[in-house]
This record gives C-alpha cells, sequence and structure tokens, in this order.
C-alpha cells in the first residue's frame, strides 16, 4: 500500500467534487446563504406579525356589561381593548376574526359578589388565531386585576392584611452555570444536527465517485493504471471524510448564523454563554472521526455495489431515514443508553455527544463508541475493497 | 509479447445459468504488430481484451504478456499495457494536462517525464490547442485522442484497443487509425478489437475472428482469403460465421 498512491486518488476526488457546482451549491451556498436567509426572513415576518397584533386594539364583545359596571370599567380603561356594542350573531364574528374575544357575565353576578360567592364568567376566543389569544391575554390581566381589587377590600373589611394570603414563599436559585446552561441546550438538538450533516454532507460525494464513475464509465481508467484496489478505496474514502467533515462545520456555522439571524429566535436565547471547554472540544473530535469515517466508508461501499447514482440513491435512503431515527432518539429526553447499546453505531455518537455538551465524561462510553465505529468502519472499507475485486459487480449492467 | 494459451471465461448468471463467453482461445502477437479481433457484438472481444488488461480473471487458459503470467503478475502486466475502450471514460471536470498528469502519477511516472512525454504527445496528436480546456467541453474525435494520449503515457509496449474508432466520424477515425499505425512501427504490439472490415483490411497484420466465443479462423488477410470463396474481408467474414453456426 503506497501513501502517495491514496494521495493521488484523493487529491483526485476532491478536485473533481469542488469542481462540481451541486458541491459548491450544497456546501457553501445553502448553508452559509439560504439558511441565514430564510431564518431571517422567517423571524423578521414573524416579529412584523407579531408586532401588528400587539399594536392593534381587542375588539371584545360583552353581554351582561350592565351587571358589573366596575369590571366594565376597568376594560374600557384597559388602553388596547375596545368594547363594540353588538346586535347580531356574535359567534360567527368571533369565526370571521371581526370580534376577538366574546365575555360573558351572569345576571346574578352583583348578588354573588355581595354574597362572597364564586362568579363564573365565560370568556369565549379562538386559540388558533394570534390576535384573538392576545385578547384573551389582556382579558386576563384586567380580571386578576380587579379581582386583586375585590381580595383587598374584602381582607381590609376583615381586618387582615395583604400577607395573609401567603403564609410560604419558595425561593429559588438555579445553581446551573453557564456553560452548563448553554451545554444541555445546545445537547439537545447538537448531536442531532452533526449526525445529519455527517451523512448528508458525504451521501452526494459518495455516490458521485463509486456509482457515479461506473455510470460514466471511468472505473475502468482507474482499474488498469498500477494503484491497488485498496489505495483507491482508501483515497475515496479520506475524500469523502473531509468532504462530509468539512460540510458539517460549515452547515453548523451556518445554521448558527440562521439561529442569530432569526431575529425572534435570537431574544430567546440571549445571554446565553458559549463555553465549552478545550478538554470537552477535544473529546468531541476524538468521538467526531470515527463517525465520519463510518458514514463514509459504509456509503462508498454502498456506492461501489450499486450499478449506478440512481441505484445507489435508492440503497442510501433507508439507510438514512435510520440514521434519523438514532439521531431522533437522542434528541427524546429521559432515554438513557445502557453499556451495550453504546456498541450501536451513529446511536453511541449521538449519546456521547449529548453527555459531553452536559459535562458529563464517562470514559467507558468514550471508548466503546469510538471503538465500535472504528471497526463497523474498517469492515466497511474492507468490504468496499472486496466489491472492488468483484467482476460481477464492476460490470454487471 | 502476447500469447494466449486455452483462454476461457464463463459467467454465471442466476437466471441464465453458465454462459460460456469465450471458449479455449489461442493466439499470439509480436512486437510491431497489429492483431485484429473481429466479431460481431457478443463473441466475447471484449471479455478477451477485459482479461488481458487485468480487469478480470480468466476461468481457464494461461496469457503472458511481454514473458509475464497476467494472473500471477497483474500489477507488473498493467505496467507494460495501455488499454482503451468505451469502458474507460474520461473525467468531465478536469483539462487534458491536469487528466494525462493524474495517469502519468498512478503509473508511476515523475512530473518531469510526465511533463516531458506529454508535450511531445500533445505535439504529435495535436492536442495543444485545448490541453487546457475541461473535457466536458471537448468534442468527441477531441476527448478520443485525449483517451489515446492517457493510454500511452506511461510508453507501454502493448496496446489494448477495444473498438477505439467506434462513434467517431470518418475524418477523427482516419486520424485515429493513422495513430496506430505509428505506434506500430515504433514497435507496439497492438490488439485491436473491431467490427469494421475495412479497419482491419488497412491496419491489421493478423486477424482473428471470434464468433459466439469461439475462435473460427485466423490468420493473415492473406491467408484468410486463400481458405475462402471470397476476396473481401466481409464476405469472409459472414461465410466463416454462417460455417459457425452451421456447425452447430
Amino acid at each position: 500500500m503506497s501513501w502517495k498512491n491514496i494521495k493521488l486518488i484523493f487529491i483526485k476526488e476532491l478536485v473533481g467534487t469542488i469542481r462540481d457546482k451541486r458541491t459548491i451549491i450544497a456546501m457553501i451556498i445553502i448553508p452559509l446563504i439560504f439558511y441565514p436567509l430564510l431564518f431571517a426572513g422567517i423571524g423578521y415576518f414573524n416579529k412584523v406579525g407579531s408586532m401588528k397584533s400587539e399594536e392593534a386594539a381587542s375588539k371584545i364583545i360583552i353581554y351582561g356589561a350592565e351587571f358589573a359596571p366596575q369590571l366594565v370599567k376597568h376594560l374600557q380603561d384597559y388602553e388596547k381593548i375596545e368594547i363594540l356594542v353588538i346586535e347580531d350573531d356574535s359567534p360567527s364574528k368571533l369565526q370571521n376574526g371581526d370580534i376577538q374575544a366574546v365575555l360573558v357575565i351572569p345576571s346574578d353576578y352583583k348578588e354573588k359578589i355581595e354574597q362572597e360567592e364564586p362568579n363564573k364568567l365565560m370568556l369565549k376566543y379562538d386559540a388558533t388565531e394570534a390576535k384573538s389569544r392576545i385578547a384573551k391575554q389582556r382579558i386576563d390581566q384586567v380580571i386578576e386585576k380587579y379581582q386583586g381589587e375585590i381580595l383587598l377590600q374584602r381582607l381590609s373589611r376583615l381586618n387582615l392584611k395583604e400577607e395573609f394570603l401567603t403564609p410560604l414563599i419558595l425561593q429559588e436559585e438555579n445553581i446551573a452555570t453557564a456553560e452548563k446552561i448553554t451545554g444541555s441546550f445546545l445537547a439537545v438538538l447538537l448531536p442531532y444536527l452533526i449526525i445529519i450533516l455527517i451523512f448528508t454532507g458525504a451521501m452526494h460525494t459518495a455516490v458521485d465517485i463509486t456509482a457515479g464513475e461506473k455510470e460514466r464509465g471511468t472505473i475502468a481508467t482507474l482499474l488498469v493504471s498500477q494503484i491497488s484496489r485498496l489505495e483507491i478505496v482508501l483515497g475515496k474514502c479520506f475524500a469523502v471524510m473531509l468532504i462530509s467533515f468539512t460540510s458539517m462545520v460549515l452547515g453548523l456555522f451556518g445554521l448558527t448564523l440562521a439561529f442569530l439571524s432569526g431575529t425572534s429566535i435570537a431574544r430567546g436565547i440571549e445571554g446565553v454563554k458559549f463555553g465549552i471547554s478545550v478538554n470537552t472540544i477535544f473529546l468531541l473530535f476524538l468521538v467526531l472521526f470515527p463517525l465520519v469515517g463510518l458514514a463514509s466508508a459504509v456509503l462508498v461501499m454502498v456506492g461501489i455495489f450499486a450499478r449506478n447514482i440512481r441505484e445507489a440513491s435508492s440503497y442510501i435512503t433507508p439507510i438514512y431515514m435510520l440514521t434519523i431515527f438514532l439521531g431522533i432518539i437522542s434528541i427524546s429526553q429521559g432515554i438513557e443508553l445502557t453499556g451495550k447499546m453504546f456498541l450501536v453505531p451513529v446511536l453511541n455518537s449521538s449519546f456521547v455527544f449529548k453527555e459531553l455538551l452536559m459535562g458529563k465524561i464517562y470514559w467507558s462510553h468514550i471508548i466503546t463508541t469510538f471503538s465500535a465505529n472504528i471497526i463497523i468502519a474498517g469492515i466497511a472499507l474492507f468490504g468496499a475493497t472486496r466489491l472492488f475485486n468483484q467482476e460481477e459487480v464492476l460490470f454487471r449492467s | 509479447m502476447i500469447q494466449v494459451e486455452g483462454l476461457t471465461k464463463i459467467f454465471h448468471d442466476k437466471k441464465r445459468g453458465k454462459i460460456v463467453a469465450v471458449n479455449n482461445l489461442q493466439f499470439n502477437c509480436q512486437k510491431g504488430q497489429v492483431f485484429g479481433l473481429l466479431g460481431p457484438n457478443g463473441a466475447g472481444k471484449t471479455t478477451t481484451l477485459r482479461i488481458l488488461a487485468t480487469m478480470i480473471l480468466p476461468t481457464k487458459g494461461e496469457i503472458m504478456v511481454n514473458g509475464l503470467d497476467i494472473v500471477k503478475h497483474a500489477a507488473k502486466v498493467r505496467r507494460q499495457i495501455g488499454f482503451l475502450s468505451s469502458e474507460t471514460g474520461l473525467y468531465d471536470r478536469f483539462t487534458p494536462r491536469e487528466t494525462i498528469l493524474f495517469f502519468g502519477r498512478i503509473n508511476g511516472m515523475a512530473d518531469k517525464i510526465i511533463e516531458k512525454r506529454m508535450a511531445e504527445i500533445f505535439q504529435n496528436l495535436d492536442m495543444k490547442d485545448f490541453q487546457d480546456v475541461r473535457v466536458n467541453k471537448l468534442s468527441t474525435g477531441m476527448k478520443q485522442k485525449l483517451s489515446i494520449a492517457r493510454s500511452i503515457i506511461h510508453n507501454p509496449p502493448v496496446l489494448i484497443l477495444d473498438e477505439p474508432t467506434v462513434g467517431l466520424d470518418i475524418i477523427t477515425a482516419k486520424t485515429v487509425i493513422e495513430y496506430v499505425k505509428s505506434f506500430r512501427d515504433q514497435g507496439k504490439c497492438i490488439i485491436y478489437s473491431t467490427h469494421i472490415m475495412r479497419e482491419a483490411e488497412k491496419l491489421c497484420d493478423k486477424i482473428a475472428i471470434i464468433h459466439q466465443g469461439n475462435l473460427i479462423a485466423q490468420g493473415t488477410l492473406e491467408e484468410l482469403k486463400k481458405n475462402s470463396l471470397f476476396d473481401d474481408l466481409e464476405e469472409i467474414f459472414f461465410e466463416l460465421i454462417n460455417q459457425g453456426e452451421n456447425q452447430e
């Protein structure tokens, strides 16, 4: 085996891939330009939409307003509530969005207040409409405030202090460090994203330089050269690994940009400190590389086996679906893997990523994951080389 | 230079069972000779050439290239041969210069030697004008010139050419034939498969006719004519094919 030959194949595949417009679109334009613009657009329209909903006054109808003049006055005093006097069918107006809420006050409201009995008011709104939800919040606020006033009056009649209502006060203190909060925030989604980006990054190149070469009739040219089949497989696999890794890094960078550019979403993560230690980063890479190698080797093997790009894509689809499934398990809260489960590729990496991001270092998990993925990648490489030696695989049509 | 003894290749197909693609072939080709393999589609020409090029293994038989057994010394044999067929496509995203550099390197040549030889080949094949244009922008004729350049960059003593003029216009085809002649004059041993009789007549020093995997005749054009009722290679070819089918 000659590293010089492996390097020649590696560079040839890399140059070929970079010169393919589809690679540039998938690796650079989509993650670095399309995602941020898309998220910025979504964020912008969300913000504009919610600002419009919040700025507009909520139009509501009150039935039985005459029974609770004080409550109605409180509602009238609220700047962004407009009480409509209505003659016709209110439910249809609520459905149409002409009005945002209907408040029904019972006729015995006054008596019940006087007798200090609970009063049942009915609020009708449409939970699927943003404006209607805002109207409900505003009415809730007014009623809560008014209820507080009634309570204070009752307490003073009984010569009781306001504190009478709060015999216990529970003070909370969150001891999680900013790093841990960041970690737990990242641990939910990052492992899944890493896995998906590695596979999607590897897929196109792996298929193009294996099944694609068969389809374009260039594979025989390599086979009659003095490069061994193992050198061809390794050169191709290393090229896929580099493309896959770069796609993942660019993808994550693009998604971070997208996340920050989505203005409405960005507000939610203000104050999050991105603090991951150097050790954690080193361990993340230690787990990452065998996974990149595993994805590349498996996809190269499948690509060599397939007759053409179409066939390769149909073989890869179930593998990709399985990867998504295994990745999704890591998103689910509360699931923990037992020892032997760390032998399952993809699943093991996603859980070790999760542990590392949460600041937990379990060496047994890291070593098992690392070894299992390296061994499976090695088997796939061996399989790919064997396939390259089988004439029925290379020349079937 | 090339000696083929009892070459047999059997494929196993799930549906069709045992397929004898090539049956007990026997021929040899010397230095400075063009050996023509003639046969209709499916006769076994491509299988024979694939075996000679070490891409697939023979089921039986002994094949020596320049004194080396192609099964035992496949890697060394590859150094001795230049192979060109419809299967040896070119990389669309590379220029002719890059293509030749790559194939020179993977054949173990030093860059200096590649550059020198490439300049000569590009001059001879009249390729300088498009040496830096990407392959996907080249015409079929230009691509075929590049394929020839690729197959001879490492200066192999043996050339295996599988229908090198297929799909080319007559002018380019003529140019290709001229190159093959010049390679013969340089002393190379050339195995040339074709189904174009005129080409075989003009080019081949020896001709073998293969039909359904069997070698049904071989010799110089004169020898073939002597054993036939006809004077034209095409007529001889049909006569032999018909005889072969009647014998079965």
